[in-house]
């Protein structure tokens, strides 16, 4: 089903479930008004939550994502749960559901709800467990180091001096505040269309400290910073274009390396394949905005970083070597690698990409999991039984990626010899082929490309998702095996498949492993008008 | 509640759990069964092949083609119209038999004959490939994987150093990818080192099986630091020169005539019949001739089908009474009557005596491996 649409049902169905504890009467009510008594508020409240939240749903349906997709999994279920938190000031203070349930893995794997989160925090316990570790001094109203739920809600929301059954007072409230949250976001963007950046901040700011959790209003007014803040350290801005979303320029230069790295825009897409056993289950990831090197890096700015070149392919024979990837290098190389650019360019930050941001790259916008080969017309088609996959053709993909079908030194070598050695291949120069939608060049083939990630599971790896937001995917905890993504020149078929994952010791240096660079975007304080501070 | 039952243990488990929650009870991973290591159908035995969803009879089929009968090719040799009908006839018997396992090797001329012969019986038959040096084992693992639909056991030969080199971690590299993809079911190496065994136990992961020569000959048979740290991480052996590359068919003094597999210049007798070791040569034939039923290659294959950590034995054969032969020593019991300890005692004997000639020219350099 359509997520945005699912996610839309969702909020109704939040808001409705979340008035209802309002609505009806407490147990000690039930026992004495009468039916007529107890339907009376309830039809009034209905009709006032319908209206408002048709209304909201049409003009504000991202907004209304926002939380449930910050929630990640949990949203799937706890819907109720997951607004409340969103509207309370507990968003603010970063917190998420693993912050007082746990990561609760086991409970997300079970579909059928036998299993409990991994904590439960209740009555006394929570707030000496949980509540006393932001709230040191007890509760601001009594001074007293008491149980919160017996006042409050069970996450927190709901005021002490506004219980439960005093109608739908504080319901009333939420809708005034997102109606006034709707407003502030629709003059900014209409403030935005002007390029008038600094009221449009200002409309902006206002609306994050009305619903605090909202990720839409924080990224416009992350925007609206960048725009007012543009200087980016360490990079060189190439071309005028800039990205409506996020404001940052969409194509940047990092003169030591004289490469071009391009902005990947946040977004979501399914990942991985049924057919690859290690690339199971597909599913859906949001991956916050990142840069991400055009090409991978060449031996050039590797020996210019390092001072040396451990490649393969250069020397005699190799005249354009210096545009070819620069491959034979390890996980572990790669780190020192990145180690020495960081201390060079200014503000750092380099990094390897996580393989969830390698491989939304790679499928360049293309948000359904069975695009094999991203910016080619590639086609899939039955093949043995074993090996389906492997046997699919790639369409197009000899324009996009250098692979073992088309990477062969001399094509003399193939009528000459009838075995062909490792040395009859070679990877290619960078950027000679096809780019991807989004701009990127050799992401399927030429060389490997290292990720930052340990080598897991999917499945293990699944309530972790929605913590890539700004780049800090990094699993941990699982292998010691890391992530290789996008096939080489000496691979063919699926195992240049965007969803095919690979992942070898981090010590080893094989011939077709290279890398690509990444970088976050540069963070901004949304709270003062101070300049965009470089994340490293 | 706690539970460690994970999701992809409930996958990999599901047919128990779906059960379990029609009565509405939830079993955990406490009570699952283990998986059948060794199983018998017919006469012949089949044991797992190290943590791999493979089961390999106890008597495998070699690649290694008569001789005799082979004939220049482009390839490297093949078999002559007539020895190819007689190889053809032999691997057809051994599956009639319940041999599933049948290796080929590339320069041997053999794919296209043995894909003509299993194209319709790929349950039955699992087809054993060793890389062809120095063809990229990319290419030689996708056009085996066209010819054969997928390989069940892919090997290298990493040769007999001391440690993998880089250029076969490459390959390794390459071999892993291709099992992730699905052409190949398992993956190994062939090697004649005991140091080039441990270092691929150490520095191949995923290695699934490990091919070497085992037999009851040779100095080093018991491998003692190898085989734990092999059985220790689950990794298949397949035993080959289990008749210690034909030189035991040779020391039966009852060998019928035409028993030259790996053309053996071996001789029991030399040349005027006189007996090389008198007394070992009477020993040995005094306890063959207790057992006139038993052949000493049964015994020596017995010696090998006994150790539980063996999957597989690879023993030469070209002539139809050798596969008759090794077939039969799986029929009734794996043990060794202590007639044979001593047959097998004055065999080893009459080996070690006469230093690195015990083996066929072609292979006397496999003693200095062994003696290391």
């Amino acid at each position: 089903m359509n997520v945005r649409v699912s996610l839309s049902v969702a909020f109704s169905l939040a808001v409705l479930f979340s008035a209802l504890p309002i609505w009806l009467p407490s147990a000690d009510h039930a026992q004495t008004a009468s039916a007529e008594e107890s339907l009376a508020p309830r039809e009034t409240v209905s009709e006032t939550v319908v209206a408002n939240l048709e209304q909201a749903n049409l003009e504000q349906a991202n907004l209304e994502q926002a939380e449930f997709k910050q929630a990640g999994v949990c949203s799937r279920c706890h819907v109720v749960s997951v607004l409340e938190w969103s509207l309370s000031g507990h968003v603010a203070a970063e917190t998420s559901c693993q912050s007082c349930h746990g990561e609760s893995r086991a409970h997300v794997a079970n579909e059928r709800n036998e299993i409990e989160p991994d904590r439960l925090p209740r009555g006394d316990a929570i707030a000496a467990a949980l509540c006393a570790t932001c709230h040191e001094s007890g509760c601001p109203n009594t001074l007293e180091m008491q149980s919160c739920q017996d006042c409050h809600h069970v996450h927190a929301l709901i005021h002490p001096s506004e219980t439960a059954v005093e109608e739908d007072h504080h319901l009333q409230q939420l809708l005034d505040r997102w109606t006034e949250f709707q407003r502030r976001t629709a003059r900014g963007e209409e403030l935005v269309l002007e390029e008038q950046w600094q009221p449009a901040r200002d409309e902006f700011r206002a609306a994050t400290r009305l619903v605090p959790g909202n990720r839409r209003a924080q990224q416009r007014l992350k925007m609206c910073l960048r725009r007012i803040h543009p200087e980016m350290p360490g990079f060189t801005r190439f071309g005028a274009e800039v990205n409506q979303e996020t404001g940052l320029p969409t194509k940047v230069r990092v003169d030591e390396l004289e490469a071009t790295m391009l902005l990947v825009p946040a977004g979501e897409c399914d990942i991985g394949s049924e057919q690859l056993p290690d690339s199971r289950p597909i599913h859906t990831v949001r991956v916050g905005a990142f840069y991400l090197g055009r090409h991978e890096v060449t031996q050039s700015q590797w020996e210019a970083i390092m001072e040396a070149n451990p490649s393969v392919h250069q020397g005699e024979g190799f005249s354009d070597a210096d545009r070819r990837p620069v491959e034979r290098v390890s996980w572990d190389d790669c780190q020192e690698f990145l180690r020495r650019l960081n201390v060079r360019v200014a503000g750092g930050g380099f990094r390897l990409p996580t393989e969830l941001e390698w491989e939304y790259a790679c499928r360049g916008g293309q948000t359904e999991a069975h695009v094999q080969f991203a910016g080619t017309s590639a086609d899939a088609s039955e093949g043995s039984p074993r090996w389906p996959a492997a046997s699919r053709q790639s369409g197009d993909l000899v324009n996009h990626a250098w692979s073992r079908t088309n990477s062969l030194r001399s094509a003399e070598q193939a009528d000459e010899s009838q075995f062909l050695d490792i040395n009859a291949y070679a990877p290619r120069p960078v950027g000679t082929l096809r780019p991807n939608e989004w701009g990127f060049q050799d992401m399927h083939g030429n060389v490997a490309e290292w990720c930052a990630d340990r080598f897991r599971p999917y499945l293990s790896a699944f309530g972790d998702h929605h913590a890539l937001e700004d780049g800090d995917g990094v699993l941990t905890g699982g292998t010691v095996m890391r992530v290789l993504r996008g096939g080489s020149y000496a691979d063919a078929g699926v195992a240049l498949d965007a969803a095919y994952r690979h992942a070898t010791r981090p010590q080893r240096r094989l011939r077709w492993n290279g890398l690509r660079l990444a970088r976050n975007v540069p963070v901004v304080d949304l709270d003062g008008p101070s300049d965009p501070v470089e994340d490293r | 509640m706690s539970c460690e039952y994970s999701r992809r243990q409930f996958l990999r488990h599901g047919g128990g759990l779906v059960a379990a929650s029609a009565t509405g009870s939830v079993i955990l991973a406490a009570d699952q069964p283990a998986p059948i290591r060794e199983y018998r159908r017919g006469g012949m035995l089949y044991r797992q092949l190290g943590d791999t969803d493979l089961h390999l009879s106890a008597l495998s089929f070699g690649s290694h083609i008569n001789p005799a009968l082979r004939v220049a090719a482009k390839s490297g040799g093949t078999l002559s119209e007539q020895g190819q009908a007689a190889r053809d006839r032999h691997i057809s018997k051994a599956i009639d038999y319940g041999v599933n396992m049948v290796d080929t090797y590339e320069n041997a001329g053999q794919w296209q004959p043995l894909a003509r012969l299993v194209r319709n019986q790929r349950d039955r038959v699992l087809v054993s490939i060793c890389r062809q040096f120095p063809n990229f084992v990319g290419n030689n693992i996708d056009d085996a994987a066209r010819l054969y639909g997928h390989v069940d056991l892919y090997r290298i030969y990493v040769g007999d150093g001391e440690r993998v080199s880089d250029a076969t971690l490459e390959d390794w590299d390459v071999m892993r990818k291709a099992k992730q993809i699905g052409k190949v079911r398992s993956i190994g190496i062939s090697t004649h080192s005991e140091r080039m065994m441990l270092s691929a136990l150490e520095d191949l992961d995923g290695l699934d099986y490990i091919m070497f020569p085992y037999n009851f000959i040779h100095a080093r048979a018991d491998y003692s630091e190898f085989l734990p740290a092999a059985i220790k991480k689950r990794v298949g052996l397949i035993a080959i020169k289990p008749l210690a590359a034909g030189s035991i068919v040779k020391l039966d003094p009852r060998a019928p005539p035409g028993s030259t597999p790996e053309n053996s210049r071996i001789e029991l007798y030399q040349k005027s019949n006189r007996p090389l070791l008198p007394a070992v040569v009477r020993k040995l034939t005094d306890s063959v001739n207790r057992s006139p039923d038993e052949s000493l290659c049964q015994a020596a294959l017995r010696f090998v089908y006994s150790r539980p950590f063996i999957t597989s034995a690879m023993p030469g054969m070209f002539q139809e009474h050798e596969l008759d032969d090794n077939y039969a020593a799986l029929q009734n019991h794996l043990r060794l009557s202590g007639n044979f300890q001593e047959v097998l005692e004055a065999a080893r004997h009459l080996c070690q005596v006469r230093g690195r000639e015990w083996l066929p020219p072609h292979y006397r350099w496999l003693d200095q491996q062994w003696r290391v």
